[in-house]
C-alpha cells in the first residue's frame, strides 16, 4: 500500500495502482485519450504525462505505478507544455470538421483543445486524407481522418467482446483502424466502441445527423430490453427520446450495453397509440373515459360470476404492478391475475439475458412467486373455454409466437368486455372494447428489479405522448370513478406504499 | 451605508404660467415655425418621401436572411445547427441529411426560417462557421398577409444568395494556409 503525494495531497493506494487512478481518488483529473479503466494500457496517446519524482522523464500516468513516497505533479509548466505539444501533434492531421461531426459537444479532443492548448495551428502542409464516412458494421460508421489512433475500439473488441474484428493497418501517420479482411464490426455490443471513441472517428449510424448532442437533455433510466436492466442515460430533445447511452454501474452493466437494447429507445416514438377509444367513440377525454370504463367494468364484474381476469406484465414497474394488484382485488372484484410479457430470446455470457422483460423479479416481489404459474398461455386456454367474462389487459406484449398471438387475438372475441391499457396498440387494440393509452417507461417514474435482484429506479424523461398517462394514474382514475378509490393518490404515495409492502411481506 | 438626500426646489408657478394663454401661444409658435420650415425650408427637412425616396441602409443593416452558394450553386450550409442553437427566438428549423456526394457528407435537407419569430439579432450569422447564412441582403422584412408566407424555405433563402468569397472548409480564396 504505497503512500504518495499528488499535487500536494497525500493518498494511499493498493500496490500496482496507476497514478491516473490514484489522482482521481484525490480529485485530480488527468487528461487522457487511450486509457480506459476496463481495458489494457498501451500508453500510446501520451496525453496523461505527469511529473513523478521516481520517473526519468515525464511519466505516462496511465501505466506508471504508484510507488512509496513518490511526489507527483500534474500541473507544472513542463507537463502543460508536453500536453500542448501532444495536442498539437494529434491535430496535425485532424480535419477539424466539427460542424459536421456528430461527436462535437462530447468530444475529448475538443474539450482538451479548449482547456490545454487553445492555440491556432502552425501547420501549413496539406493534411493526410483517409477513409471518410465508411460504414464498418451494421451500426457503426468510421471516419479515418478524425481518428487519433488511441486503439480503444480495437482493445474493446479484443478484450471485452473477444471478437477481434478490428486492427490497424499501415504505419506512422498513415495508420488507420480497419476491420480484418472479409469481416465487419457486427458483434452484439458493437456500438460501445462509439462511446469509447474519444473523438468522432466511430459514431453510430442510427444517431447519425439526428440531433446535435448539446441540445440533448439526459435522464437516468434503465434499458427494458431484457432482465439485465442496464443503466442508461436516456437522452432526449423536445420531448422525444433520441438515444440510449450506457451509464456506469459496476454491479450491473459496467460501461456497456448491447446494440439491441441501445436501439430499443425507438419503441418510445414508434407504433404508439395515444388516443382513448371507448367502443366506437373516439376523441374522448379522460374524465368521461374513466367514468364509462368504471361503469362497464362494474357491470361486467357483477355479471361475470367471478370469471374476471387481469393480465399484468413484467414490462411494468413495481409501482404499476402494485397499483394493478390493488385494482384487481377491488375494482375487478378479486380477479385472477396472469403474467404476460415478451417471449424469451437469446442470451450470452456477458450482459444479454434470455428473459426479454425488465421486471419479472418485481412481479414475484409484488404478487408472490405463485403468480408465475398463471401464465398468459393459461389465460388463453381459459378464454378459449369461455371461462373469462371480463378481461383487463395491461400492456400488449405476450409470450407467444405470431400464431399464438393470432390465437390470443381471436380468443378476445369470446370475452364480453376487454379493456386494454398500453402505450402501443399492437394487434390487440381493435379487438378490445376499450383502449386506454398509457405511458412508456420514458414517460413515468418506476422501480424495476433485475434478474440478480437489484431494484433500480428509472425516471420520467419526457412528457407522456398524446392522451397517455402513467399506468398508476389510469388505474387510479377508473377506481375513483367506480367509487372504490385506490389507497394512494400520487406516485410518491404509491412508491412509499410499495416500500412498506415489500418490507412487510 | 448612509443615504444621500438631495432637496430640489420645484419651479415656482409664476403668474405668466398660471395665465395659460401666453404659454399656449409660445407652444403654437414652435409648431408653426416648424410647419413653415417644412413647407418652404428646402434641404434641412428630416422627413423623407418614402416609398418614392428611400434611405440608404447602413452597410451592416440586418435585412432578410439569405443562404450562400457553393461554387457549383449548391447550398453552403452543412447543417451544423450552430445558427439554430444560437437563435434566441428558436426560429430556424433544419433537418440534416447525408449527401450523395462523398465530398459534402452533411447538408440541410430542409432549412426553414420563421420570419415572424425572427428578432433580427444576427446571432445566426455570427454563429455560422462556413459563411452559409447572411443577413446582408439589404431587403427589410415585408409585412406578411398570410402566415404561411412567413416561413422561408431553402429555395427561397437560396434565391437571394450568391457565391461566397470564402472557400468551403475554412480557407479564404487566394490563401494557401489552412485555417482553423
Amino acid at each position: 500500500m504505497p503512500t504518495l503525494t499528488i499535487n500536494g495531497k497525500q493518498v494511499t493506494v493498493p500496490a500496482g495502482t496507476p497514478i491516473i487512478r490514484a489522482a482521481a481518488q484525490v480529485g485530480v483529473n488527468i487528461p487522457h485519450f487511450c486509457y480506459h479503466p476496463t481495458l489494457s494500457t498501451p500508453g500510446n496517446c501520451r496525453m496523461c504525462l505527469v511529473e513523478a519524482s521516481d520517473a526519468r522523464g515525464l511519466a505516462a500516468s496511465c501505466y506508471h505505478k504508484c510507488t512509496e513516497g513518490a511526489v507527483v505533479n500534474t500541473e507544472t509548466a513542463r507537463v502543460k507544455a508536453a500536453r500542448q505539444a501532444v495536442l498539437e501533434f494529434i491535430l496535425v492531421n485532424h480535419p477539424v470538421d466539427c460542424p459536421i461531426c456528430d461527436q462535437a459537444g462530447e468530444c475529448k479532443l475538443q474539450d482538451y483543445y479548449m482547456t490545454h492548448d487553445h492555440k491556432p495551428s502552425r501547420v501549413t502542409t496539406a493534411k493526410n486524407s483517409k477513409s471518410k464516412a465508411k460504414p464498418i458494421g451494421p451500426h457503426v460508421v468510421f471516419d479515418g481522418e478524425r481518428c487519433i489512433l488511441c486503439t480503444r475500439c480495437i482493445r474493446f473488441c479484443d478484450e471485452i467482446t473477444g471478437t477481434s474484428e478490428l486492427t490497424t493497418e499501415q504505419r506512422g501517420d498513415h495508420t488507420e483502424i480497419t476491420t480484418f479482411p472479409g469481416r465487419e464490426l457486427d458483434n452484439a455490443y458493437s456500438m460501445c466502441v462509439t462511446d469509447l471513441c474519444p473523438v468522432g472517428a466511430l459514431t453510430t449510424r442510427d444517431f447519425r445527423f439526428k440531433t446535435r448532442v448539446w441540445l440533448l437533455s439526459s435522464t437516468d433510466s434503465l434499458c427494458t430490453g431484457c432482465s439485465r436492466g442496464c443503466n442508461i442515460h436516456m437522452e432526449h430533445h423536445e420531448g422525444e427520446v433520441k438515444r440510449y447511452r450506457p451509464r456506469l454501474n459496476p454491479e450491473v452493466n459496467e460501461y456497456w450495453m448491447c446494440d439491441e437494447g441501445r436501439l430499443s429507445y425507438q419503441h418510445h416514438n414508434l407504433g404508439r397509440t395515444t388516443a382513448i377509444r371507448l367502443r366506437d367513440q373516439r376523441e374522448v377525454q379522460w374524465p368521461r373515459a374513466a367514468r364509462q370504463t368504471a361503469e362497464a367494468l362494474t357491470a361486467a364484474v357483477a355479471k361475470a360470476n367471478g370469471q374476471v381476469a387481469m393480465l399484468t406484465s413484467p414490462q411494468l414497474s413495481c409501482e404499476s404492478l402494485l397499483a394493478a394488484r390493488e385494482f384487481a382485488s377491488t375494482v375487478l372484484g378479486n380477479a385472477t391475475v396472469y403474467v404476460g410479457g415478451n417471449p424469451s430470446g437469446g442470451n450470452d455470457a456477458f450482459l444479454i439475458t434470455s428473459d426479454k422483460n425488465p421486471n419479472r423479479a418485481g412481479v414475484v416481489q409484488v404478487f408472490g412467486p405463485a403468480i408465475l404459474a398463471n401464465t398468459a398461455y393459461k389465460l388463453l386456454e381459459e378464454m378459449e373455454q369461455g371461462r373469462v367474462q371480463a378481461l383487463y389487459l395491461m400492456r400488449g406484449e405476450l409470450p407467444f409466437d405470431t400464431a399464438g398471438r393470432a390465437r390470443f387475438a381471436a380468443a378476445l372475441s369470446r370475452v364480453a368486455l376487454v379493456v386494454y391499457q398500453g402505450p402501443h396498440g399492437l394487434d390487440l387494440e381493435e379487438r378490445a372494447h376499450i383502449f386506454l393509452p398509457s405511458a412508456t417507461h420514458a414517460e413515468q417514474d418506476g422501480t424495476y428489479v433485475n434478474e440478480t435482484g437489484y431494484a433500480q429506479a428509472a425516471y420520467a424523461a419526457v412528457p407522456a405522448m398524446g392522451q397517455a398517462l402513467a399506468d398508476w394514474d389510469v388505474l387510479s382514475r377508473i377506481a375513483r370513478a367506480a367509487e372504490m378509490p385506490l389507497s394512494f393518490d400520487s406516485f410518491d404515495a404509491l412508491h412509499a406504499t410499495l416500500a412498506a409492502t415489500i418490507a412487510a411481506e | 451605508m448612509s443615504v444621500t438626500v438631495r432637496i430640489t426646489q420645484r419651479p415656482e408657478r409664476t403668474l405668466r404660467v398660471q395665465a395659460y394663454i401666453p404659454e399656449v401661444i409660445r407652444g403654437l409658435s414652435v409648431t408653426t415655425r416648424q410647419m413653415l420650415r417644412n413647407l418652404f425650408g428646402g434641404k434641412d427637412i428630416t422627413t423623407i418621401q418614402y416609398p418614392e425616396v428611400k434611405r440608404r441602409y447602413p452597410e451592416r443593416y440586418r435585412g432578410l436572411h439569405r443562404l450562400m452558394h457553393r461554387d457549383d450553386g449548391q447550398v453552403r450550409c452543412v447543417a451544423c445547427m450552430c445558427c439554430s442553437t444560437a437563435c434566441p427566438a428558436n426560429c430556424i428549423h433544419i433537418v440534416a441529411a447525408e449527401h450523395d456526394d462523398n465530398g459534402i457528407e452533411k447538408y440541410p435537407a430542409t432549412f426553414v426560417i420563421d420570419e415572424l419569430r425572427c428578432i433580427v439579432c444576427g446571432f445566426c450569422v455570427e454563429a455560422c462557421p462556413c459563411d452559409a447564412i447572411r443577413m446582408d441582403s439589404g431587403v427589410h422584412v415585408q409585412p406578411f398577409l398570410d402566415r404561411d408566407t412567413a416561413f422561408f424555405d431553402k429555395g427561397e433563402l437560396l434565391s437571394r444568395g450568391t457565391a461566397s468569397i470564402a472557400t468551403q472548409g475554412g480557407t479564404f480564396k487566394g490563401s494557401s494556409h489552412s485555417h482553423h
